[in-house]
């Protein structure tokens, strides 16, 4: 099953609405990895997938590739459901 | 300036109880002069060099006359007494008192095998007189500083090899910097010990002229790279109306005369980096150019793009043709900025391709990828900086652009992952210990250099300490502390049983290990308010050192670890966070990767494409540019052709041979990059030579297709 992973950081004032969108999916049963760009493993991660702004959005399918990714912007729940349910189907 | 005592004649009737003036024997100093002996002059040392009080500087030199009295040494020299004053201090556990007594100096044996082979640790010095002064130097100023710039605790630490001072022989120094040109355009060459002072240059041969004297006086003040930023922009007023020849003749006169210039410190090479742009950087398109005399033009530097682009081409077109044998220029280095903005500029293509075409030929283009709106200013083989506010702020003024990393310090990353058998936690742990060593190295070399500049313009450092335009030269509050890591790919092997490009798995704990060492940087630079910076280091010798330590310390296990040739003695680790250099990766994939690195690494990375004997078409190479530059993050490339050049005829081919092609000779060198420049492979250490057996050379990926270009298989993730 694909996934869907948020990259975040504490002082970062669009990444509070990334945060509620992983909530709500979470909620919905898509598997949300959230990742803190502040710690080591969350910097790591986003080195891995070139993330250098937050919030970033990355959508993978079952074999972990990636589907699309949003970088430094804040999708729409709709946008971003479009693609996830897309992926994961 | 060494002493030499002499016994006169027999001492064998000499008692415990002879005085001084008893004792024949004559001090021989190197002014030929003679000096009776005289016991005092330990008396005297003792109390000048160290804490000791006077009854007992007296005893020892008592004990150590005894002691010669009784000895049937006919000859002994100042050295020797050194010591046996050292023997007594030990004897009385003065310890810190022999610590400051310690004569520093070398072994006759090391000097005559100095003086007579070439010295390997760095293979941009030269064999000769000079050389050989530097190196003798160099040593000396070593063992001082482990012995009074560092702390034992530091000094430890670099000789056991768990971190390794860089440029030690040069410790009253700063490691590098960055230049502006507008500084001897604007003020001209006015040097604190020069008997002559020249004003702002008319000409743009006494321009080069100044930057070349410039050069050779920083080389004499840093311990590594000078880089310059953006000159064939700030020589673009200069150019105005001169000829296509005209311009020909400046540009070769620029690359000879850098290139040429073994005749500096030490018969070194200045360690040269010019910073290129084929567009006006945006932070000078509005800046007042100065021009001629030192005079502003009443034009801004945007109006001198096209004379800045003539002079670029003109620069390539002299490292096309190589040197008089037709070899890569050594130095200087050419790093061309490609930005957002190079691709909106006119011509950029033409220039992409004039470019790559040195690169497949003659390999001696640096690409430097600076994305987004990041500007930066590289200085030495993968060092740069990003500019930020402050910087930007002082590009309106240009000549207040001056930078420089005040030290380097690498972590021996495999040590860190011997010591911590397997343990994540005790693996984090260590790697922040071996950070707080380093740390602590720069906040000891910091307070020396500072002493040093406190001296001002008649102090050991008066070059930059001299103050002409309202700071110093060297502007402390501006300059980076550099931690560098050798073997990342062997700590992730030994900690998780994987090289980096084995597994996804090792790949994402090598970004953690990083990851980790960018993090706690940014917080002790904080904490001490300074500027901390990863970097990928070089390493020419120091993953080789550090190879060989780990055999010694950490056998058995190292030696399914290290790289090279066991048996040979040619054995390294893979530098900073490479990928191991025989993995066999499609280039775009390994710059890719290693590229995933790079902007944890805020000092600057680089990724080395081996070329071999391939000589890719300059399309091929401008199309895995742009690939490089918009879909990975790699900070810069370089590609790397070899050669072999006849000492017999003087030509040189392609390839690395053991025999001329065109004469037959085996009076042959090689030639390719080291680490971030050319040089002769007979003068590379043993650990480099390992690699280079080993480097996996890309020419199956870079042959060419039918289509015309190189496969590039980019894959997203």
């Amino acid at each position: 099953m694909g996934s869907l992973k948020i990259f975040t950081k504490a002082k970062c004032p669009k990444c509070p609405a990334v945060k509620e969108m992983g909530t709500e999916l979470k909620k919905e049963g898509v598997p949300v990895f959230s990742y803190d760009l502040d710690t080591i493993e969350g910097l790591a991660e986003a080195s891995f997938y070139s993330i250098l702004s937050t919030p970033s959005i990355v959508i993978e399918d079952e074999t972990e590739r990636e589907v699309i990714s949003w970088r430094g912007v804040v999708p729409t729940l709709q946008e971003v459901k479009q693609y996830l349910f897309k992926g994961l189907s | 300036m060494s002493t030499v005592i002499e016994m006169k004649g027999d001492h064998q009737g000499m008692r415990e109880e002879f005085e001084t003036t008893d004792m024949a024997l004559f001090v021989r100093t190197s002014d030929e002069s003679m000096h009776d002996w005289d016991r005092q002059r330990i008396v005297d040392a003792l109390m000048r060099e160290t804490y000791v009080d006077f009854d007992t500087a007296k005893e020892i030199a008592r004990d150590v006359e005894d002691l010669i009295a009784v000895s049937k040494i006919k000859m002994i020299t100042a050295p020797l007494i050194r010591e046996l004053v050292d023997t007594k201090l030990i004897e009385r556990g003065l310890e810190q008192a022999r610590k400051m007594h310690t004569r520093l100096g070398m072994p006759l044996y090391d000097v005559d095998q100095l003086i007579l082979h070439p010295n390997k640790e760095n293979a941009n010095v030269p064999h000769g007189p000079e050389a050989t002064n530097l190196t003798l130097a160099e040593r000396i100023k070593k063992e001082y500083a482990l012995l009074s710039v560092f702390s034992q605790e530091v000094a430890d630490a670099h000789m056991r090899g768990d971190l390794h001072l860089h440029d030690l022989g040069f410790v009253d120094r700063p490691y590098c910097s960055g230049q502006s040109l507008e500084y001897i355009k604007r003020f001209g060459l006015s040097l604190p010990n020069s008997i002559a002072m020249a004003k702002p240059a008319k000409h743009p041969e006494v321009l080069l002229a100044h930057m070349v004297k410039f050069a050779a006086a920083l080389q004499s003040h840093f311990a590594g790279a000078i880089g310059w930023d953006s000159v064939n922009l700030f020589f673009a007023p200069y150019l105005v109306g001169m000829s296509d020849q005209e311009l020909e003749q400046l540009a070769q006169m620029m690359i000879f005369e850098f290139s040429q210039q073994a005749v500096a410190r030490g018969g070194q090479a200045i360690f040269t980096d010019l910073n290129l742009y084929w567009e006006i950087p945006k932070h000078f398109e509005d800046v007042p150019a100065i021009g001629p005399g030192g005079e502003l033009t009443g034009k801004t530097y945007s109006d001198y793009m096209k004379e800045a682009q003539r002079f670029a081409w003109a620069l390539f077109d002299v490292y096309l043709a190589g040197d008089g044998s037709g070899r890569p220029f050594f130095f200087p280095k050419p790093m061309v900025h490609i930005t957002e903005k190079f691709f909106k500029t006119p011509g950029h293509m033409d220039f992409l391709d004039h470019i790559c075409d040195v690169a497949s030929e003659k390999g001696n283009t640096y690409f430097v990828f600076d994305r987004g709106e990041t500007a930066k200013i590289s200085e030495c083989c993968r060092l740069s900086f990003k500019l930020d506010h402050t910087d930007l702020e002082d590009a309106k003024q240009p000549w207040r652009m001056r930078y420089c990393a005040l030290q380097n310090v690498t972590l021996n990353l495999p040590r860190i992952a011997y010591l911590s058998e397997g343990d994540d936690t005790l693996l984090f742990s260590k790697i922040t210990d071996f950070i707080e060593m380093a740390v602590k190295a720069h906040l000891e070399k910091k307070r020396f250099i500072e002493k040093l500049l406190s001296l001002g313009e008649k102090g050991p450092l008066a070059l930059l300490a001299m103050d002409r335009d309202g700071s110093p030269y060297l502007r402390m509050h501006r300059a980076s502390f550099l931690i560098g890591m050798v073997g990342l790919n062997e700590l992730v092997q030994i900690h998780t049983g994987q090289e980096l490009h084995q597994s996804k798995q090792a790949f994402k704990f090598g970004l953690k290990v990083i990851a980790h060492m960018k993090l706690l940087v940014e917080r002790l630079s904080e904490r001490y308010g300074m500027r901390f910076v990863l970097e990928q280091t070089p390493a020419e010798s120091t993953a080789y050192r550090f190879a060989k330590l780990d055999l010694k310390y950490h056998s058995p296990k190292s030696g399914h670890v290290v790289k090279g040739d066991i048996s040979r003695g040619e054995v390294y680790y893979t530098n900073s966070t490479y990928l191991n250099n025989s993995a066999v990766l499609n280039p775009i994939e390994r710059v890719r990767q290693e590229g995933l690195f790079h902007p944890l690494i805020e000092a600057g990375a680089l990724t080395h494409i081996w070329l071999g004997e391939a000589k890719p078409s300059k399309s091929s190479l401008a199309n895995f540019v742009m690939k490089t530059f918009q879909k990975t993050h790699n900070d810069q490339i370089a590609f790397s052709p070899e050669f072999t050049t006849c000492n017999l005829c003087h030509r040189t081919s392609r390839g690395l041979r053991s025999t001329c092609i065109y004469c037959g000779s085996g009076d042959v060198d090689g030639i390719t990059r080291i680490t971030g420049y050319f040089t002769k492979v007979s003068s590379w250490n043993k650990g480099k030579i390992g690699e280079l057996r080993n480097r996996y050379r890309n020419q199956a990926f870079l042959d060419e297709k039918e289509g015309g270009t190189v496969e590039l298989l980019i894959n997203d993730h």
